[in-house]
């Protein structure tokens, strides 16, 4: 009996170890050690003014910012009864595509790409495709440039408050980004057209997929909680009542299960239960990809993070000129601080992301609960290495592991938030 | 020969390292002057036994990190801190009050089970000596390469020592004292440029007490306006509460 072990995996956010036991042939125990430090975060909010509640919880990870920050902000204005106005919905769901763009360019090229062409990292792909460089480079720095347009920078961002907003990209700013979304078109397709080159194994999860949903539009900022197989769909506030955490002993992250069923969230359970409303310029991509709904392939997370390129690059444009269009004010809107707890959950790049915020009078907050989308993936994750790696094991050693990392990264799991 | 660099994470949202990947065009300009020896977010591969430069993410919360980092002191020539939580404690500080409760409130009985050791959250420089400070949250990448060339070329680290409020008077920003709103520009060390106030958010002390801060003409400003001065720390807790001044 042997133990490989990898320690703190590399290109994915956050400290993980693996660890797969082999003997002769055979794979015994297998796991993931989530070693990420504890910060703590929900007990942090407690105290602390309702408005700082979105600063402190978007710290909880800077890759995803403003998804934990527009999580909070809504979670806030459901516990005081806010409502805010549609221009405000739009800057945000700009915010929350724009932050899809970012991430999505980052872990595919920087995170993923290098393991298919056989690389330790990003940088020697300068020298040996500097066009697929020079693409990612564009596609993540217009993410950043959209989020900083909107959130005031590409990292934690500063002007979404409560109610709205404290300042606005000016005309200029939307005029010139939706003129490079469109322009995008080209490269966002190319990376679809990249990721279905590679040679991924045929690994199907057993896991159930959820993913929000809603009326009209590919859900990111709003809608009820759907599950692929099960087929119901039941409200975010209700999430407590269906998903189930659990301490582990060998993870500083919880693991969630529904139902007593592992399950998956993140781009292919979206694609899977939104096909029908993506931007028709992505399934016309995801179809020449390859990519049909229903897919339980975990390797093609990949591919539908590359979908979502394409469609996150188009609709953000349509984004951009509906606000260049439309008239209406982002200003907060007047609130009186009010005891209550109110619950959310936005689409982040990796999955479905829950926040409950509750306050007091004075408007301290009494009460938080986080639940993010690499936490609930991370069951999932283990049992799919439990199924993936007997599939493997005849390779060599190398390259047996790094097929369980390839699997791993697949999920671009976001240590930092599973454990916060 | 190029300086080989290590780049080391201890508890943080990685949102600073993911600001050297935004330096975007200028990336590959910047990383080409070093030789990357070390970057678990970005390569693959172990932190190796010798490396000349370290840049170090995130407060101290294990006692893996305090062995980690008397190890990194030991081994390189420069080390420099990136971003709010290794410069001040940051937020993951915000856990350093009643920390031994905290196991318990956000995981119950089975906390006891989890996986390494915990030791109440502490900057940086708590636990070893260091060359450069690159403060904030996030960092900007332009004084992370400020830094990295004052360091390539051994000048010594040169912290603005001005508040925020000269920056703000520069960008032409009303204040926020003047619609009875707490903001920390009077303390705050400058150099973002005023950024959230310009974008119409108070300051909120990211980037570190200032050296020559007036501490105490803050609370007298505070008290002018009718404010309670209590509201100065608890403000400034948020990203200083393990700094004097935030006691």
């Amino acid at each position: 009996m042997s133990t490989l072990t990898v320690e703190h995996v590399a290109r994915i956010e956050g400290h993980g170890t693996i660890s797969v036991e082999v003997d002769n042939g055979a794979v015994g125990e297998i796991r993931m050690d989530i070693v990420e430090p504890t910060r703590f975060f929900e007990s942090m909010v407690v105290g602390r003014r309702f408005d700082e509640a979105p600063l402190i919880t978007s710290r909880i990870c800077g890759i995803c910012s403003p998804n934990h920050a527009v999580t909070s902000l809504k979670a806030l204005e459901a516990a005081m009864g806010i409502e805010i106005s549609e221009r405000t919905r739009l800057l945000r769901t700009l915010l929350v595509h724009g932050s899809f763009l970012q991430n999505h360019a980052t872990h595919l090229y920087v995170l993923a790409a290098p393991d298919y062409v056989g690389l330790p990292n990003f940088i020697p792909l300068a020298e040996s495709h500097p066009e697929v460089v020079a693409r990612a480079l564009s596609i993540k720095k217009l993410g950043n440039d959209l989020t900083t347009a909107v959130g005031g920078r590409p990292v934690h961002p500063i002007t979404a408050v409560v109610g709205g907003f404290t300042a606005e990209p000016s005309r200029a700013d939307l005029e010139a980004l939706a003129e490079r979304l469109r322009s995008v078109a080209k490269d966002v397709a190319e990376t679809v057209g990249l990721f279905s080159t590679f040679d991924v194994p045929k690994f199907d999860t057993a896991g159930e997929m959820l993913a929000l949903k809603a009326e009209g539009e590919y859900a990111v900022y709003d809608g009820d909680v759907c599950a692929l197989d099960a087929g119901w769909c039941r409200p975010v506030g209700e999430y407590l009542d269906f998903v189930s955490e659990h301490v582990v002993g060998h993870s500083n992250a919880k693991h969630s299960t529904i139902d007593g069923r592992t399950f998956m969230v993140g781009a292919l359970a979206r694609v899977n239960l939104n096909w029908d409303q993506l931007m028709p310029t992505a399934r016309i991509v995801a179809s020449k990809a390859g990519l049909r709904p229903i897919s339980k392939n975990t390797f093609a997370n990949n591919l539908c993070q590359a979908i979502e390129l394409v469609d996150a690059a188009e609709r953000c444009a349509m984004l951009c000129q509906r606000l260049l269009d439309e008239t209406g004010s982002s200003k907060p809107v007047g609130y009186k601080i009010k005891a209550g707890a109110g619950t959310s959950a936005t689409e982040a790049p990796r999955g479905t992301l829950y926040h409950t915020l509750a306050i007091d009078d004075d408007g301290f907050v009494t009460a938080g609960n986080v639940i993010t989308p690499t936490a609930q993936n991370l069951a999932n994750l283990e049992a799919d290495m439990r199924a993936f790696a007997p599939t493997v094991v005849d390779l060599p050693e190398e390259q047996f592991v790094l097929r369980i990392e390839q699997l791993v990264r697949a999920y671009d799991p976001c240590l930092s938030c599973a454990v916060h | 020969m190029p300086a080989h660099v290590a780049v080391i994470s201890l508890a943080s949202d990685f949102g600073c390292q993911v600001q050297i990947t935004n330096l975007d065009d200028k990336l590959l300009a910047v990383l080409g002057q070093f030789e990357l020896s070390y970057w678990q977010l970005a390569s693959s591969g172990h932190l190796p036994d010798t490396y000349d430069v370290a840049v170090i993410e995130g407060a101290v919360t294990t006692p893996e990190h305090v062995e980690l980092l008397k190890r990194v002191r030991a081994t390189a020539r420069t080390v420099i801190l990136i971003g709010a939580c290794a410069v001040t404690g940051g937020i993951p500080g915000l856990a350093a009050d009643g920390f031994d409760e905290r196991l318990g409130c956000v995981y119950g009985d089975d906390g006891t089970l989890l996986v390494c050791g915990r030791i109440s959250p502490m900057p940086v420089d708590s636990v070893i000596d260091v060359d450069y400070r690159v403060p904030g949250c996030p960092i900007q990448p332009d004084e992370l390469v400020a830094v990295l060339q004052r360091a390539l070329m051994g000048l010594a680290d040169r912290p603005q020592r001005e508040p925020m409020c000269a920056s703000c008077k520069v960008a032409e920003n009303q204040c926020f004292y003047e619609h009875g709103v707490v903001c920390l520009g009077m303390i705050t060390r400058s150099g973002c440029g005023a950024k959230c106030i310009s974008l119409g958010r108070p300051c909120t002390g990211c980037r570190g007490v200032a050296a020559d801060a007036n501490l105490e003409y803050a609370r007298q400003v505070l008290v002018e306006r009718g404010l309670d001065p209590a509201r100065l720390v608890t403000a400034l807790q948020l990203y200083n509460s393990l700094q004097e001044a935030a006691r």
